[in-house]
């Protein structure tokens, strides 16, 4: 290299300038300024509604911009559709997977750029160049499966082979891991650092701000669809991202514990078991406590949690409530005695998202509200619903609004007061922060506290170690549908949670390898 | 703008729709415009309003239910064979209602117990309940059911005439026929039942999200045999009163009247994918439909034409809708 090269900055494979983009009076950007290098990953990190997605497409073609410019390689280029990205080498990852299920691994891999030898599709030819792509990122998949039967994890490899055969030079990942196991997510992220060695520029959008400690170069923050800093991840730190994401100094991730768990039992479980799924399983829950499921995904720590909710058939096992056996059929029989679940999916599972916020919080218990003859007191109902609005401090303009238009942290607090107008003494928490911006957990996290503060018992699902370090009481540690360990969580690291997640009881001197969570 | 602004412009839209109809029919047909052809078109309107209050509550829940217009068939050849045979006119129309009910059970049943598509048992049900009906009755109408067997259908409440000089009566008023109000009724308790009770609540989520439902405690399959069970007793309720406005139990009556109910209950803003419709659009629904056959029947547009012209409507209105839902 010459001396003239390396003292000019070298090109940057992308560089965005002034971006505006106006969605009728709503300005989704303004003024945004972004520069990849080649191998670089370069996280773009800020709240929901900060403008991360309206930045990726515009990137990806999906929209043009108002104002602004693009360069690749120094050229001001127009990208007006996803072809034309593609042809400039860059590609999007989607958080939910744009594979077609009943298709196999190749086929969807060249989908709309088969092969072709004559007027048919060449197989041979699109078999091999998906083993070869596939290779390239060190998985074993069989380029013939049918993509419905692959795990989420083995999909999104497929979804890289598959941008990797457009021959990417910009990958966009958008929330890459959050669907992920931590043994699934450590992969995802080596394949990221083998592209980077490969000089692909990478624009990874995540929520786990921890897990960007491994392979990230620099940070670019937005606000409010405004640029606010790009920072070198080596000289900057996770609080400081998330004071300017938020746009104040948010001093702790957690927030400290008021509830004082008690000695009586609320819910004991004994030899709960589904054949082939889990099990079996024991475990007590206290009043008043939170109880963690760590593990990774597939360990049956959902599955268990949907059992005792008889959301999913039990072959065998027990469950008391206050020393009472119960007889758990369906949701129904766990809700009249009491237990809730708030689901991983909100909008697939929690909510009816085409109806109101007040119809929402007031579905699981419309008896109350009603007359004998069924018909509902809309007055109560409201004056209900807006109690609950103003106790959970649910941001919406109205009860009326449909549940849909609400962001997710503010979908997730219907959920859980739907649960405690129904005034459910046990909830089980799936997952609960999951695709929820980092301001909004905290306000997440302090809620499930309060309801512990009044006796309520809570189950929190998480594949979110620091989550679980931070909020609960115990740990209960799963690993292939067995209960591997209960801990105390201020006796324990989470270097100890993994190893019971993944490997077994050993030396707790002897972290595991696999952790990648456990820098926080 | 909220949902329900959207809900009121929708429905605006619909009702200006029939509005301008209206006009336009006035200007064009001078008969159109009178108390007599409005009672004419309302009581034409009544079976579609019947089997498209049964089509909202299935389509709310994210159903479909193609047997009516068979089910409307069988249930009035039963009441009209019933007759037939010795059984007083009342207890006949309610064993018809029954039959009709029982057909819906069944619909249910499938949906519920046996995990079968909407569309399939309801398409089963379709080809079941016609050929039951003409097996029956030997593909042959049964008439000579007597005069008290047409007052459902024929008679009219605050009827008013006057003998005139020459003796002969004169129609002052031709009276608010009995199915108009009952339709009327009908509507009234399925608007109540729909947005007062829990058990219409249960409905809408039910179509918005299933699993949600289930996951609040909701008896999904309840709620989901309710709606069958009450789309097939209408499809009864419509089969009795069409044969006694007819004083004949007809087994080809209500060839392709599912669809009216459904394509009523869409122009009327319900969406197939569940969890939103109002009844009121529904009639408003079924009204663009009757006033558009009764004035291109008096503008001399033949019946092939009205086919192209509901076709065309039923595009047309769905799109707005997709429009104004996009974004």
């Amino acid at each position: 290299m010459t001396a003239a090269l390396s003292a000019d900055p070298p090109m940057p494979l992308l560089r965005m300038q002034g971006v505006s983009k106006r969605f009728d009076n709503v300005v989704a950007l303004s003024g945004v300024a972004l520069e990849v290098r080649r191998g670089e990953v370069h996280a773009i990190c800020g709240e929901n509604g900060a403008g991360k997605s309206t930045l990726m497409k515009i990137l990806s073609g999906v929209y043009t911009p108002d104002e602004g410019e693009i360069c690749i390689d120094g050229a001001p280029v127009r990208i007006a559709g996803l072809q034309q990205a593609q042809a400039l080498g860059i590609v999007m990852i989607h958080q939910e997977l744009n594979l077609v299920p009943h298709l196999s691994v190749a086929e969807n891999i060249w989908l709309g750029r088969e092969p072709r030898r004559g007027w048919f599709v060449d197989r041979e030819r699109q078999r091999e160049g998906a083993r070869a792509c596939l290779r390239r990122l060190g998985v074993d998949v069989d380029p013939d499966a049918q993509v419905s039967t692959l795990s989420i994890a083995q999909q999104q490899m497929v979804e890289i082979a598959k941008a990797l055969s457009m021959q990417a030079r910009l990958l966009i990942m958008d929330e890459p891991t959050s669907s992920l196991g931590e043994a699934d997510a450590t992969r995802m992220l080596r394949v990221v650092q083998d592209l980077k060695r490969e000089g692909v520029g990478i624009l990874y959008i995540s929520h786990r701000l921890d897990e960007l400690d491994h392979i990230v170069d620099r940070v670019t923050v937005l606000r409010d669809g405004r640029y606010i800093a790009t920072l070198d991840w080596k000289r900057t730190s996770i609080a400081e991202i998330v004071g300017l994401m938020v746009g104040r100094e948010l001093n702790q991730q957690f927030p400290p514990a008021t509830r004082q768990p008690g000695a009586q039992l609320l819910l004991k479980v004994r030899g709960l078991q589904r054949d082939g799924v889990f099990g079996p399983v024991d475990f007590e829950l206290r009043r008043g406590e939170i109880l963690g499921f760590a593990g990774l995904v597939g360990a049956g720590r959902t599955e268990v949690a949907r059992a005792i909710f008889g959301a999913d058939p039990l072959d065998a096992g027990r469950i008391e409530l206050d020393g009472q056996a119960l007889d758990i059929r369906s949701p129904r029989d766990a809700i009249a005695a009491g237990i809730a679940y708030v689901s991983e999916d909100r909008k697939a599972h929690g909510l009816a998202v085409k109806m109101s916020v007040a119809h929402n919080i007031t579905l699981a218990n419309l008896g109350v509200l009603s007359s004998r003859l069924g018909f509902i007191d809309a007055a109560r109902e409201r004056e209900t619903a807006e109690t609950y609005i103003r106790r959970l401090g649910i941001r919406t303009p109205s009860p009326e609004q449909v549940a849909r238009l609400l962001s997710g942290g503010n979908q997730q607090k219907i959920v859980i007061a739907k649960w405690l107008f129904r005034q459910a003494r046990i909830i089980l928490f799936d997952e609960p922060t999951r695709g929820i911006d980092v301001g909004a957990r905290y306000a997440i996290y302090e809620l499930m506290d309060q309801l512990a503060a009044t006796g309520i018992g809570i189950i929190m699902i998480s594949s979110d170690l620091p989550e679980i370090m931070g909020l609960t009481d115990r740990v209960a540690v799963f690993r292939q549908g067995q209960l591997a360990a209960m801990l105390e969580t201020r006796h324990c690291s989470q270097q100890h949670v993994m190893h019971h997640a993944s490997v077994g009881p050993a030396e707790p001197s002897e972290p595991p390898r696999v952790a990648l969570a456990t820098l926080s | 703008m909220n949902d329900r602004q959207k809900d009121l412009i929708q429905k605006f839209a619909a009702l200006a729709g029939l509005l301008l109809l209206v006009i336009v029919f006035s200007l064009t047909s001078s008969a159109f415009f009178s108390v007599g052809n409005a009672m004419t078109v309302s009581l034409q309107v009544t079976s579609i309003v019947y089997l498209g209050i049964g089509a909202t509550f299935v389509i709310l829940t994210g159903g479909i239910d193609l047997s009516v217009g068979s089910v409307l068939a069988l249930s009035g050849v039963v009441a009209g064979m019933l007759v037939k045979g010795g059984m007083p006119v009342a207890p006949a129309f309610v064993l018809g209602i029954g039959v009709g009910a029982l057909c819906g059970a069944v619909n249910g049943l499938c949906v519920t117990r046996l995990k079968l598509p909407p569309f399939i048992a309801t398409l089963g049900m379709m080809l079941v309940a016609r050929g039951v009906a003409l097996q029956l009755t030997d593909a042959r109408a049964i008439s000579g059911l007597g005069e008290a067997f047409g007052t459902l259908g024929n008679g009219a409440l605050w009827r008013i005439e006057e003998i005139d000089a020459q003796g002969f009566p004169d129609v002052v008023f031709p009276g608010i026929p009995y199915p108009v109000l009952l339709m009327v009724a009908l509507a009234i308790v399925a608007t109540l039942l729909l947005r007062r009770t829990t058990l219409g609540r249960h409905i809408h989520a039910v179509g918005s999200n299933g699993e949600a439902a289930r996951l609040s405690g909701v008896d999904v399959n309840r709620v989901t045999m309710f709606a069958y069970v009450t789309s097939g007793a209408l499809a009864g309720l419509a089969g009795c009163v069409l044969m006694s406005r007819l004083v004949t139990a007809q087994p080809n009556e209500g060839v392709m009247y599912e669809l009216d109910a459904i394509a009523a209950a869409v122009i009327g803003g319900t969406s197939l994918i569940g969890g939103v419709g109002t009844i009121s659009g529904t009639l408003i629904g079924a009204f663009v439909i009757g006033v558009l056959r009764n004035g291109l029947n008096m503008n001399g547009v033949s019946s092939f034409t009205q086919q192209i012209i509901i076709g065309g409507v039923i595009l047309v209105t769905v799109w707005i809708d997709q429009l104004r839902n996009r974004r």
